[in-house]
């Protein structure tokens, strides 16, 4: 028979469980501190992410140094900036806390107001840069493009600059303002046309003298990557083809420069571009400082693609 | 009442309250989603199949989003081919509460931690391209495989070069000599596609009456770089004997003809799986004599239809018969080059 007592201590063993099992199951007594994951929306200005496998790795080891849960978001169609606002409203109401945009029109889109901090990559050197701001002159880059092209190429030989049907982002608008810049100045000729196989490969090339010759240049990597395939189909009209020049460092764009189908082009630092934009995110939610950095602009051909430095660059590794 | 009854009413009260308390707290209100998350591992990002079909599925996503309203986010990631991140990725998605895995297993004999703890959190699995053994894929109604049925390509491949034999002998039997000397190009031993490929390919050949010859064979995981690598060797060593390489995919194949043009070899014919970009570019410059090409667009449909109807707990959709309630095989087809070009 348990006395009194007995039954006291049951009680209180059975209640002292009962804590136990309290606070071992369930948050109600003891709350272990919740660890704030940013979630982050990165929305690009082109409708498929090929050019952006760098830019991902980059992202992918800031996600995972900062704690930050990042979506990666392409538009459904390419170059449309009402579709990009529309976006990145939807992130912001979804509960991102912060976005990295890539603006595909500059003065549009940056113009948009916005609750959420938001991240750009700027194409452009602006006034008022903003918090965290990762800027690639893409300007400068068609500058450099094209001085080192006048070095290369013959006086005489024109220039066809090739833009993109399907819609121009606020990148290639200014890579091939720089570059007509440049050509303009030293009064070389410059035909800037739609880019459309038909048209320029077998239309206007045919049309060429038996050894007249002209050089390519492509506004963005989806042109580069197609002219370089068809050239390599099309022997007739790879003969007129004194050069082919443009930007943007996938796989298939630096396979064909390896092979001498493309002469040369320029890159950035996509995978540092990718992680430091993230780290410019986290800084700006914890109201850290936030330099803005300005992106480093390369100009490779063939013969430096398998320097170390540059290998490191086009080919990272997490 | 006794105390000892009193007793035994009070810690049934107490359990019973400990058992209502515990459940509050995951009690919600079931509301229909407006936002799907899926994560998707990928054995290797630097595979070319797989990247082309990566392309589609985000394509095959943002279709769905458009057309019904519901927000899918795809997390993508690679495992580099290390089954170890491939299982701290399947953790992390489930950390960040992914409604569905689509898997591209690397090592398929180890698939049991992967559904160990998709199972434990409830989070379906969709395996694709690497087949898990069935013993692992009878585990749970909620693991599905989306693939092709490796038999059937090898078949096909081999049956390419059986219908091309039959019409223009000459332009397989290459010497003339009655024999076609073939080399091998494997994929990774661990693939089961891999031997299925290497197995029946030669066997339809034999059984299509072509007389074949095997010069030599080697494993180049699936890679440009090694098929180009063996390539060259097998040039040294049988010059001028190698009237067909046969490849277990595009990649290798395509390292083939990098080895081939670099000496300046021609009259060897080509022919590959998987129908990539790439290897379909060879197919139209004619460097690749032919392919087998799965049916991508059904092949990515179906994963994110899968997908998309596991997360949301409707009934699988109708457009992707299942077989057994599990597999979906996508079609394939052979996508040859013209015989007047490659003459």
């Amino acid at each position: 028979m348990i006395g009194k007592g007995g039954r006291w201590l049951i009680i209180l063993y059975v209640a002292f469980l009962t804590v136990l099992f309290l606070m071992c199951s369930t948050d109600l007594i003891i709350r272990e501190p919740e660890r704030k994951i940013y979630q982050i929306a990165v929305i690009i200005e082109d409708n498929r992410s090929d050019n952006y496998s760098n830019f991902r790795k980059g992202m992918d080891q800031a996600a995972k140094e900062f704690n930050v849960d990042v979506h990666f978001i392409t538009l459904y169609d390419k170059a449309d900036s009402g579709q990009q606002m529309e976006l990145m409203e939807r992130e912001q109401q979804d509960g991102a806390d912060a976005l990295i945009v890539v603006p595909v029109d500059e003065e549009l889109v940056m113009g948009k107001a916005m609750t959420i901090p938001v991240v750009f990559l700027q194409p452009k050197i602006m006034e008022n840069p903003g918090d965290g701001t990762i800027l690639i002159d893409y300007e400068r880059m068609g500058k450099l493009l094209a001085n080192e092209m006048q070095n290369e190429i013959p006086t005489d030989c024109p220039v066809w600059m090739l833009t993109d049907t399907a819609g121009q982002s606020g990148m290639d608008r200014l890579f091939l303002k720089g570059a007509d810049a440049v050509f303009s100045e030293k009064g070389r000729t410059v035909f800037v046309t739609a880019w459309d196989p038909e048209t320029v490969l077998r239309t206007a090339m045919s049309a060429l003298g038996e050894n007249e010759k002209v050089v390519l240049f492509a506004e963005n990597p989806e042109i580069l990557t197609e002219v370089s395939g068809l050239l390599a189909e099309n022997p007739i009209a790879a003969e007129h083809v004194g050069g082919l020049y443009g930007r943007g460092n996938t796989v298939p764009i630096l396979n064909s420069l390896d092979s001498g189908r493309i002469s040369g082009i320029c890159v950035t630092d996509d995978f540092s571009i990718g992680y430091l934009s993230v780290r410019a995110a986290v800084q700006v939610l914890e109201r850290a400082d936030s330099i803005p950095v300005t992106a480093d602009i390369y100009y490779i051909e063939k013969k430096n693609l398998r320097e170390p430095d540059y290998e490191k660059l086009l080919f990272p590794i997490e | 009442m006794s105390t000892g009854r009193k007793l035994r009413l009070l810690l049934l009260l107490i359990v019973c309250m400990c058992m209502v308390l515990t459940s509050c707290q995951s009690v919600g209100k079931e509301e229909k989603k407006t936002s799907l998350r899926i994560g998707i591992s990928l054995y290797r990002g630097d595979d070319t199949f797989i990247t082309n079909l990566c392309n589609l599925l985000e394509e095959k996503a943002k279709e769905y989003e458009r057309e019904n309203g519901i927000k899918v986010t795809l997390d993508i990631q690679d495992a580099k081919g290390s089954q170890n991140i491939q299982n701290s990725q399947v953790e992390r998605f489930i950390s960040l509460n992914c409604d569905v895995l689509c898997i591209n297993v690397v090592d398929r004999m180890d698939a049991s931690v992967i559904i160990d703890r998709a199972m434990t959190a409830g989070v379906p699995v969709i395996f694709f391209n690497r087949q898990p053994v069935e013993e692992d894929m009878n585990r749970w109604e909620q693991l599905y495989y989306v693939g092709v049925d490796a038999k059937e390509t090898a078949v096909l491949q081999g049956k390419m070069v059986v219908d091309l034999y039959k019409e223009h002998p000459e332009v397989i039997d290459r010497n003339g000599d009655g024999v076609v000397s073939y080399v091998m190009l494997e994929g990774e031993t661990s693939h089961q596609d891999s031997l299925i490929r290497t197995e029946w390919s030669v066997q339809t050949l034999k059984d299509g009456g072509v007389p074949v010859e095997k010069i030599t064979g080697g494993i180049a995981n699936w890679e440009r770089s090694q098929g180009s690598a063996l390539m060259e060797q097998w040039l040294l060593e049988y010059p001028d004997t190698i009237e067909l390489v046969i490849s277990n995919n595009d990649d290798m194949a395509l390292g083939a003809i990098d080895a081939l043009e670099r000496a300046q070899v021609t009259d060897v014919n080509i022919i590959g799986i998987d129908g990539t970009t790439q290897g379909l570019e060879a197919l139209a410059n004619g460097s690749l004599l032919g392919t087998v090409s799965a049916n991508k667009e059904a092949y990515a449909g179906a994963i994110v239809a899968l997908a998309v109807s596991c997360a949301l707990g409707e009934a699988l959709p109708a457009d992707y018969p299942l077989v057994d309630g599990k597999y979906y095989w996508a079609s394939q087809e052979i996508l040859i080059n013209q015989i007047e070009e490659n003459q």
